[in-house]
């Protein structure tokens, strides 16, 4: 989480920064790009140019976005800069000057028509309830609950990771949690358009949902999305004074050490990925490994590179919307790194990283399996999900390829 | 120039995009355009970025054949243009040439590509139970090709001695042979000591090879206070010549403890306020690393030390900084420095000139210094101004000569040369040391191509009679407009 990084303007902080280097040290980006202005400190330099003047080509603006906002430059800023501010607030500037890239509007058509980043109709967003084992009537809407569980566009509509929301509420029911999901009533936390810079569009859509939140009654909201969950606690939580809001692991943390969820030996070697916006942007690194540490008979493995040191999944400040090529680059060195540790099975906690690690693993790791924590311990709990991803994918084809 | 015979490098490795060239023209230090662009190019015609040793010797090979000037850069953390081009041509993007680490556990030597940081060296290296011999405190991007070619001298030279005395072996692609790779010994003709702190001047380094040691089984840190900077210096001073020898000894006087308090950030002890007169406090830092006996008595040894010791917490946090001293800048915005090797003997002398020169002018003045050998300790002498304001700024850069000539007056000469501290070159250099300098250049680099207008011979702008008085009339308006309002 952010320990004493310092933001006072762009270019305040364009002129502290002291052009030492060592963002350029972790940037994924980078790494996969290779020229300067695809470092961090490049890219600070060119949003300096752009403020005092210059004008920059398309191909030079690109760069501004070549970004995860995966937050380790921040980490590791030798003048204490918070650079991930720093990239959200250029990119807010390149909106007000009219110069962000074409394709994020796109997204931002996506979200002000149907209210999700796929542009599907936001009244299939609990679609997948329906295929899971003996859904109740309400399929979970309810009018009331303590604990409402945001399940964002990616768990919602992309078929690869709706298995994880599938799993989180088979966990909430075995655990007994009384909650409920928002349906249609649910739109995209805003994430994408403030990555984007749509700080204006951003806020319409956090109204919509602190609405519908609000009219719950809820103390806690817990979220899959580790993305989604830093945008409701920088975002949301000042107009939300007293609720809790919670990443599904710290949940199931808990509900582990309550001895909740009953589960069955798995002799499976496994390490972890600590997502960007969970663990460096997030603040929880622990609540995922006292979950996996709860499991019996599973052997995990850390990777050299995790916690605050974390890799990037690829996955992350709309890259890949600008440079699917690079997403790929980047989530194919992470897994790499994942798969040497020896694991049969990359573990995470974000379903952006399950799609960018699954993705990555066919280029360097086939066998390895890649899953969300919930996805794991829905399969060996003493009740498991039963349904396969592929069944529900089938009953759910137009699902299959999201639309950005 | 014929960037399309480099016919082993791919052309999405080659840039001749303006802002590109512009981003690579320029280091850790803002030099305001007014004295740059009369008299250098500093905007190369084009950069190259070499995949492997190969490539690197087909850039030296045409680089060679068509006399193009090549600046081999990689993290570019230095301060003095030592990887910044002056005069146009190609700069050598090294960093590609990365990790590529093969540990030898029995010689306890580890080969390395150049380009790989000090930080992802060690860690490599810990990992696989061994560790650094020293490393420079910017370690986090300072490569290992880099430090060979500056001065090489920091965290754990006190214990180890300097990059220099750890090499193994370089492999070198070197324009004499038209780029061809060398692998270079202490017996090789040239030796290796030719290359160490020559900044890519007589070639470029492709891979190294340097002695490593076993992963300390043990290690500690102690922070002490100090009321007195004298007291402070003798200490300084005789633990640099204790056995067991610490790793490193740090230290920073009231100036540096009160820039990181502006700057934001808790400090491990209480100054006066207001600043001035300026407070005579200091702190100390000692670390041990090695066999848990060695580190048990080095820390008795710190029995007799006159400071007062501070938590071991408070130890553990410096030490955990010790790569993060430019947090200091945030008290800028910008920060200008003289860096300075100095005999330990006269620490005190100028700790407290330093301080005195602070008093007198009210200017804000902050010193630290890593020790790197039982006589000599590296100074570094930092102080804030604003690069955006470019009056202020140039007159801000002329008070780091008056910096220096207070360092130069107790012994002290510039760390690392480059273009800037060319105006240094007779404190840097004897005229034979200069003479020899200059002869291995003409032998090993007969058309000068590598990364000219460094080290050798200060331009005319650079020369004592426009440089001295033209910097010494600046230092005085810096002390005019730099005094501190607070």
């Amino acid at each position: 989480m952010k320990d004493n990084v310092f933001f006072k303007g762009l270019m305040a902080e364009a002129t502290i920064c002291s052009y030492c280097g060592y963002c350029r040290s972790v940037c994924p980006t980078y790494e996969g790009v290779g020229w300067e202005s695809c470092s961090p400190r490049g890219r600070l330099h060119l949003i300096r140019m752009l403020l005092e003047g210059t004008t920059l080509t398309a191909d030079q603006m690109k760069r501004l976005y070549q970004c995860t906002l995966c937050g380790h430059c921040t980490q590791v800023c030798s003048t204490r800069i918070d650079l991930r501010q720093f990239w959200l607030e250029a990119r807010k500037q390149t909106v007000l000057r009219k110069l962000s890239p074409p394709e994020f509007s796109t997204t931002l058509d996506n979200i002000t028509k149907t209210g999700n980043i796929y542009n599907y109709q936001n009244d299939e967003r609990a679609g997948w309830v329906e295929y899971m084992d003996d859904p109740p009537d309400d399929l979970y809407q309810r009018d009331r609950a303590e604990v409402v569980y945001f399940v964002g566009c990616l768990s919602s509509f992309s078929p690869r990771t709706q298995r994880i929301a599938e799993s989180f509420v088979h966990v909430l029911n075995a655990a007994g949690v009384d909650f409920t999901i928002l349906g249609e009533g649910e739109v995209c936390c805003g994430y994408p358009l403030l990555a984007a810079g749509m700080h204006d569009e951003a806020q319409k859509v956090i109204e919509q949902n602190l609405e519908r939140v609000r009219a719950t009654g809820a103390t806690t909201i817990v979220f899959n999305c580790p993305a989604c969950r830093v945008m409701w606690l920088e975002e949301y939580a000042r107009h939300l004074p007293g609720v809790r809001m919670l990443h599904s692991t710290e949940m199931l943390a808990n509900l582990t050490a309550d001895q909740k969820l009953p589960m069955k030996e798995v002799n499976r070697i496994v390490t972890y990925h600590d997502p960007c916006d969970l663990g460096r942007n997030g603040g929880v690194y622990n609540a995922p490994r006292e979950a996996l540490a709860a499991i019996p008979g599973l052997q995990f493995v850390e990777v050299h590179e995790r916690r605050e040191r974390a890799l990037c999944c690829g996955g992350g400040g709309d890259l890949e919307m600008i440079d699917t090529a690079l997403c790929g680059h980047v989530a194919a060195q992470t897994v790499k790194k994942l798969a040497a540790t020896g694991a049969q099975t990359i573990v995470t906690a974000c379903p952006q990283c399950v799609r960018m690690l699954t993705r990555g693993k066919e280029q360097t790791a086939p066998d390895v399996s890649v899953k969300d924590i919930l996805e794991l311990v829905a399969e060996i709990m003493d009740r498991p999900l039963k349904k396969s991803q592929d069944e529900a994918v089938q009953k759910c084809p137009d699902a299959r390829h999201p639309k950005f | 120039m014929s960037l399309k015979k480099l016919t082993t490098i791919s052309a999405d490795r080659v840039t001749e995009d303006d802002i590109e060239r512009k981003l690579y023209s320029r280091d850790l230090a803002f030099v305001p355009p007014i004295m740059v662009k009369p008299f250098f190019q500093t905007l190369p015609d084009a950069i190259i970025r070499p995949g492997n040793a190969e490539q690197v010797a087909d850039v030296l090979r045409q680089a060679t054949n068509e006399n193009i000037p090549v600046t081999p850069r990689a993290a570019a953390s230095t301060s003095y243009y030592n990887s910044v081009p002056v005069h146009g041509g190609w700069v050598l993007d090294m960093n590609d040439l990365r990790d590529g680490i093969e540990v030898d556990t029995v010689q306890q030597t580890v080969r390395v590509l150049p380009a790989t940081t000090w930080f992802d060296l060690d860690d490599a290296l810990q990992q696989k139970g061994f560790a650094a011999k020293s490393y420079p405190s910017s370690a986090i991007s300072a490569t290992v090709g880099g430090w060979v070619s500056m001065q090489g001298q920091g965290i754990g030279s006190l214990r180890y001695g300097g990059v220099g005395d750890q090499l193994v072996n370089l492999q070198v692609s070197m324009p004499l042979v038209r780029g061809e790779l060398r692998t270079i010994t202490r017996r090789s003709d040239p030796p290796l000591d030719w290359f160490v702190a020559t900044e890519g001047t007589l070639g470029v380094i492709t891979r190294v090879e340097l002695s490593i040691r076993p992963r300390p089984a043990a290690e500690s840190h102690h922070l002490f206070a100090f009321d007195d900077l004298n007291i402070l210096s003798q200490n300084v001073a005789s633990l640099a010549c204790a056995e067991p020898r610490p790793f490193t000894i740090f230290f920073a006087d009231s100036g540096y403890l009160r820039l990181m308090e502006r700057a934001g950030f808790d400090i491990p002890l209480e100054l006066p306020q207001p600043a001035f007169p300026v407070s005579n406090k200091g702190v100390l830092l000692v670390s041990f690393q090695g066999e848990s006996s060695e580190v048990t008595n080095g820390r008795e040894k710190l029995l007799h030390t006159a400071g007062k010791e501070l938590s071991s917490d408070l130890a553990l946090d410096e030490w955990n900084q010790r790569l993060h001293h430019l947090r200091t800048k945030r008290a800028g915005p910008s920060l200008l420095a003289a860096e300075v090797w100095l005999p330990l003997k006269e620490l005190s002398h100028y700790l407290t000139s330093v301080k005195n020169l602070a008093e007198r002018s009210r200017l804000l003045i902050g010193t630290y210094g890593f020790v790197v050998a039982p006589d000599t300790t590296l100074v570094m002498s930092l102080y804030p101004t604003d690069e955006r304001r470019t009056v202020k700024y140039l007159a801000a850069i002329g008070f780091t000569k008056r910096l220096h000539d207070l360092a130069a007056r107790y012994g002290g000469r510039p760390y690392g040369v480059g273009l800037w501290n060319t105006a240094y070159l007779p404190r840097l250099f004897s005229r034979s040391q200069l003479a020899e300098l200059k002869r291995r250049k003409a032998l090993l680099d007969p058309s000068g191509i590598m990364n000219p207008g460094k080290v050798y011979q200060a331009p005319f702008p650079l020369w004592p009679i426009t440089f001295g008085p033209g910097a010494t009339m600046l230092g005085a308006l810096h002390l005019s407009l730099g005094k501190d309002r607070s």
